[in-house]
């Protein structure tokens, strides 16, 4: 390893650090989101962000944009202690924060999105003219024509939307924009484009703390680098002095629980396969063939189309192109329902939206899925079934409740999650998707449900894991394919490295090297 | 649209543990009585029921009131839960399927049913059972056309129903150009609105209103049983909490929340001929005249702890608020007599209602809690 | 120019594209004035009167044309607010009752004190604004939904004005409110002074919603409230208003209402309007979601519901039947702002 040492802290700079964090944490519960950060960003350069999912980034940015207020630690500006309570104090310091998720009102204009909440004004009457010549101004140095200034936002595309985004957050005389995963959605045009801008930025002093998973554009636009991982910042780098493959050693650490018990996958003609599977805009010729009792992951970083994959296999959306066999026969689910006759059981992204039923009780959670079977005739629920298959559910999975009458909203995310995979398991499935089976979960419920998954794949299940942890993804699957521009492309056997796979992932340029 | 209110891509860990599991512990026996009777509306209710009935009597006792606040006057007051109560458990069913589910229709329904059920049984000589069987499908082919929209169109329930409720009640008043039909048998209907005293038990036990054995209590306890103990109550539930989590589960969210409107429909159609027997004709603007029935039929449920964002209600609470809201008007009319009375009952109502609405608001606020 | 991305499928309803056309190098500064629902509706209706004036000779003579032009003046008022109150995401369904409130008080105040007319608008409207204050205080403060409120409050209203009529009907009004008329008193020129007052009322609410950061505001909440708080709006403020200007217009609506009756008031009066007004809104093609509407559409909503009762009556159908059409219209309008939303989600 040739990892360098940390650059010194600012100190011995001539000037302050535009806007630096010391010491800071933050808990949620019982989860320390961040145990101790320390960053300094300089005025007009770009600051890169990155670790893995979880590395606590996302609270850090948050902390900085007054959407959450640090536990303890100090942050300063242009060398001044400042406290950050709300958006306002963020905002009032100059701090413009852009997320991935545009927070735009659909159906005012580009001009007036730009400008809610602190209009141009002359005689009581907005002056559109006034707005309208700074939007320009803001759409021409965005690349944008300056026609868009008065359209709609809601027709708008989501990269344009973004990029109305950061026009919003110039708008008010931003001193550090915070650019949040900015290119994940798009093009490598589109990408261009952005960089120019944070070019021109950079160059009339803003600073702009940049935060990407794709690490070959750092080395394009960043100046600096801080590391997270664990909830601790790892230290910053002048990105000059490192490559791809030591800043993922960096994320990743010396750690290797890339170790995994060995498992023989019985041999056997494929549970699953998915032949040239596309879905138009979202990914496109991915095959994947899954035996019974087989783990193969499927890896991807957000926006690569890997979450679209999971959601085709199981009904929500249907394929464009290619074919789905389930035991060798061509399935087409139109939905859900059909998927689940056909022993396809998908375990959600998002947990709260798409899989909880909050105020219900743990017992109606996982029974939901399976009122058929656990009724008489289909029609009275089997209230003593149900208590059972609860029960045997919960400590089954070791959920932590006092009775399968809690409410699922009571449960921690950990044992919230082991209740929506227990309804996966009822009826064991034939083939179960997971996606993101473990995000925003503790570590020890984390070992539970990979021990969960494990196990059924021993019993004979086909098991297809979509996740953008790739720890886990490594750590307990039989094969592993990273998806990257919407299509699977390097397949990994069980002996893979972090570094290899987050390489291929994060930037197939860079595949030459990190393989050399 | 393009908003949302939490930014980020990676959700932050979810907490160990929550408000409710924390204000569970170590509190204060006051305090754990607060908390039951905010977050339980089954207690609130009937807490609020026994203060009313003991209050009464008091002054029936003392001889403030124009006349006795006896359990017989008590059970022939039972007769003006009969529609509030069905036509809130119709409530119950579309508020609970979630996505702003609410029936502005149910009372247009009630007119142009009763109509129809006018002329099978009164005109067109139909059997009782017949033209009873014919209201409730009628009834429910009127739900089906709310709940199509509703639930298969994705229209907004609020305008949808409140669209319905015009045509429904235009074609009420058109259809026998603004006349009542009250014909000998329909007449002859009235006696089953009258109150009866049930065998086997002593004389002295108050004559209750036969419609509260015959519509009433099968109703409640069909919607109960479908609710508490069917696999399409189970899925209504579901759809209302979250309906997203539903479609991912497998549930066919459309057709349950369609099933929502024409069950309540369907009930509509049963109250038609409820409405018909009380008054002994069926009039073309029963279910609309004044407030029409379906505002105090959402002000039940609502007060009966029916979340108007949906997956929560209990038909005991819905029966709970209805005697509540009798009982209360019964005394009141004793108390204050004349028209000054019958206008108490709508300050009551109103303020029993916001009360209710603002005490959800605060409970939820204050421990996360539920019904 | 030529057609862009921005000029997607996604307006069937012939709305004309965000993107105004830059002919003679001068950029319009705001999306068009006139939506495509609009227009439609202007048609609509242009069509029913043409058809209407060949049907029934009757119709279009200044008999038939001044009274439904009267006739709607109070839908479209309350409209108005009822308009700013859906474009927040809210909803207000005891305007009905707040017109009754203060059309029996200030009855009654000018038969017991023939109270003049100035004096009667400013009572009304006066007491339109504290009923509005109580349904904005407590939807903006006690964050409970605003449908569930003024059901609340539709009732205690409705308690108020029967209090006050006391058990029977308010007779022997004196004509003081004729200047809002039908009546020879009511117009001037031939065109009815309460038709105009509402034109005058609209235009200026229509201006304050387009043009003032205040009015843009209430659109900001519609589309999203907890976007337009971190933006900075006093999202409470702006509802609490909402609700206060419904109530001071259904108080001068109140006026119309008396205006447009017999000398005596019945108990029933304003039951129902809050429905009808509703309906005015949402087939102008405000969205009942928030986020979106105009004050014209709902001038024409009124017009078109006043049209088609009028006509129903003239062409000597069922009155009644007009609801039917009024029903009808409503699922129309929703079902083109549905289609709306989805092919330009789906772009």
């Amino acid at each position: 390893m040739t990892t360098p040492q940390p650059s010194t802290p600012s100190t011995d700079r001539a000037r302050p650090a535009r806007l630096s964090v010391s010491g800071v944490s933050k808990r949620f519960g019982a989860v320390r989101a961040i145990r101790h950060a320390d960053m300094a960003v300089q005025p007009g350069t770009v600051h890169a962000l990155v670790g893995e999912n979880g590395a606590g980034k996302s609270t850090l940015i948050k902390i900085l944009s007054g959407a959450e207020t640090a536990d303890a630690g100090t942050i300063t500006f242009d060398g001044a202690p400042v406290s950050i309570t709300s958006t306002h104090d963020a905002m009032a310091l100059g701090i413009a924060t852009v997320y991935q998720e545009p927070q735009l009102f659909a159906e005012l204009t580009v001009s007036e999105n730009v400008f809610t909440g602190r209009e141009l004004t002359r005689g009581g009457r907005v002056d559109w003219a006034a707005q309208n010549a700074k939007v320009v101004e803001l759409l021409d140095l965005l690349g944008l024509p300056a026609r868009y200034a008065t359209a709609t936002v809601g027709g708008l595309s989501i990269a344009e939307q973004q990029q109305v985004s950061i026009a919003k957050a110039l708008a008010g005389d931003a001193k550090v924009l915070i650019l949040d995963e900015p290119s994940a959605i798009l093009t490598d045009r589109e990408v261009e484009v952005l960089f120019s801008v944070v070019r021109r930025l950079t160059a009339a002093g803003v600073s702009i703390i940049y935060i990407s998973h794709r690490l070959d554009e750092l080395f394009v636009i960043a100046d600096e680098v801080t590391v997270m991982r664990d909830g601790q910042t790892i230290g910053t780098h002048p990105i000059a002095d490192l490559d791809v493959r030591q800043i993922v050693e960096l994320m990743v650490g010396g750690i290797l629980d890339d170790a995994r018990p060995d498992r023989a996958v019985p041999p056997g003609d494929p549970r699953l396969e998915l032949r040239g599977l596309g879905l138009a805009g979202q990914f496109h010729d991915v095959d994947v063939s899954i035996r019974p009792g087989e783990i193969v992951a499927l890896y991807g970083l957000i926006g690569s189309g890997v979450a679209e994959i999971g959601a085709t296999v199981y009904g929500m959306a249907r394929a464009t192109a290619g074919t789905i066999l389930v035991d060798g026969e061509p399935v087409r689910p139109r939905s859900p329902r059909e998927a689940k006759d056909l022993g396809i059981a998908l375990l959600p992204a998002n947990r709260k939206e798409q899989g909880l039923f909050s105020f219900q009780p743990i017992s109606f959670n996982i029974s939901a899925g399976h009122l058929p079977l656990l009724s008489r005739l289909r029609v009275w629920v089997d209230r003593r079934r149900e208590r059972e298959v609860a029960r045997s559910m919960i400590s089954r999975l070791s959920v932590k409740t006092p009775h399968e009458r809690q409410a699922v909203s009571a449960l921690s995310g950990g044992n919230a999650q082991k209740v929506v995979l227990a309804r996966q398991l009822v009826d064991r499935p034939r083939v179960l998707v997971l996606a993101e089976p473990t995000q925003g979960v503790d570590v020890g419920a984390k070992e539970e449900i990979h021990r969960i998954i494990t196990q059924l794949a021993d019993e004979g299940t086909a098991v297809l894991i979509v996740t953008s942890d790739l720890a886990e993804a490594i750590r307990i699957a039989d094969r592993l394919q990273v998806v990257r521009a919407g299509t699977t492309t390097t397949e990994f056997g069980p002996g893979a490295t972090q570094v290899d796979v987050l390489a291929a992932a994060a930037g197939a340029e860079d595949e030459q090297e990190v393989t050399a | 649209m393009s908003t949302q209110t939490t930014p980020g891509t990676e959700p932050a860990a979810d907490s160990g543990s929550t408000a409710a599991e924390v204000a569970g512990r170590g509190e204060s026996l006051p305090g754990k009585v607060l908390r039951i009777l905010l977050t339980q509306r089954i207690a609130l209710l009937v807490l609020l029921l026994a203060t009313v009935l003991i209050t009464m009597s008091q002054l029936s006792a003392n001889n403030y009131l124009s006349a006795p606040y006896s359990t017989s006057y008590l059970a022939a007051t039972l007769i003006n839960a009969v529609p509030l109560v069905m036509l809130g458990l119709a409530e119950l069913l579309v508020i609970t399927s979630g996505r702003g589910g609410i029936d502005l229709s149910v009372g247009a329904i009630v007119s142009l049913t009763g109509m129809v059920f006018g002329f099978a049984y009164g005109e067109w000589g139909w059997s009782l059972p017949a033209a009873l069987v014919l209201a409730v499908v009628f009834g429910g082919l009127c739900g089906a056309v709310n709940g199509g929209l509703i639930a298969y169109l994705g229209f907004p329930a609020l305008i949808t129903t409140l669209a319905t409720y015009y045509g429904f009640s235009s074609l009420a008043l058109v259809v026998n150009d603004q006349r009542p039909i009250n014909s000998q048998p329909v007449q002859d209907l009235y006696s089953t609105a009258s109150a009866v005293s049930l065998p086997f038990l002593p004389d002295a036990f108050p004559r209750i209103p036969l419609g509260v054995f015959t519509f009433l209590i099968p109703t409640a306890l069909v919607v109960w049983l479908v609710l508490a103990r069917t696999t399409y109550g189970r899925r209504l539930y579901a759809i209302g909490t979250n309906d997203v989590a539903a479609e991912w589960t497998g549930i066919n969210v459309a057709r349950t929340r369609f099933t929502a409107y024409v069950a309540a429909g369907a009930i509509s159609g049963l109250v038609a001929v409820v409405t018909v027997a009380q008054f002994a004709s069926a009039r073309p603007d029963s279910g609309v005249a004044g407030n029409g029935m379906a505002l105090p039929a959402i002000t039940i449920a609502v007060l009966g702890g029916v979340a108007i964002t949906g997956g929560i209600g209990r038909v005991a609470g819905v029966v709970l608020a209805t005697l509540l809201i009798v009982w209360l008007n019964a005394g009141i009319l004793l108390a204050v007599p004349g028209n000054a009375g019958s206008q108490l009952q709508l300050f009551a109502l109103g303020v029993v209602l916001i009360f209710a609405a603002l005490l959800n608001g605060f409970s939820n606020r204050r421990y996360g809690g539920t019904s | 120019m030529s057609s862009s991305i921005l000029t997607p499928a996604g307006r069937p309803d012939g709305e004309p594209a965000a993107v105004a056309p830059q002919d003679g190098g001068r950029q319009r500064l705001l999306p068009s004035p006139v939506t495509g629902q609009e227009m439609v509706l202007i048609v609509v209706i242009a069509l029913l009167w043409l058809a209407l004036s060949l049907a029934t000779p009757a119709f279009f003579t200044s008999g038939s044309i001044v009274p439904l032009l009267v006739g709607m003046t109070p839908i479209a008022l309350i409209g108005v607010g009822m308009t700013i109150v859906i474009i927040t995401g809210g909803i207000d369904v005891s305007v009905g009752s707040i017109v009754m409130v203060c059309s029996v008080i200030v009855a009654q105040t000018m038969v017991g004190s023939g109270l003049p007319l100035p004096l009667a608008v400013l009572l009304a409207v006066a007491i339109g604004g504290v009923l509005g204050l109580v349904n904005g205080v407590l939807i903006a403060y006690g964050r409970v939904h605003a449908i569930i409120i003024t059901f609340g409050t539709l009732n205690l209203f409705r308690f108020i004005g029967l209090q006050v009529f006391g058990s029977s009907t308010v007779e022997g009004i004196p004509r003081t409110l004729n200047f809002f008329g039908r009546g020879e008193a009511g117009r001037t020129l031939g065109i009815p002074h309460s038709f105009v007052i509402m034109l005058v009322i609209a235009a200026l609410a229509w201006w304050y919603l387009r043009h003032t950061a205040g009015g843009r505001h209430f659109y900001a909440i519609g589309g999203d409230s907890q976007a337009a708080r971190l933006a900075g709006i006093s999202v409470r403020t702006r509802v609490l208003m909402a609700y206060v200007v419904t109530g001071l217009l259904a108080g001068l609506a109140s006026c119309f209402v008396l205006a447009q009756g017999t000398s005596s008031l019945a108990a029933n009066v304003g039951s129902g309007l809050e429905l009808a007004v509703i309906a005015a809104v949402v087939i102008g093609g405000t969205s009942i979601i928030g986020g979106r509407g105009s004050v014209l559409g709902t001038v024409l909503g009124a017009l078109l519901v006043q049209t088609v009762a009028t006509g129903v009556t003239q062409l000597g159908w069922r009155s009644q039947l007009s609801d039917l059409f009024v029903g009808l219209f409503i699922l129309i309008a929703v079902g083109a702002d549905l289609i709306r939303q989805r092919t330009r989600r789906a772009s």
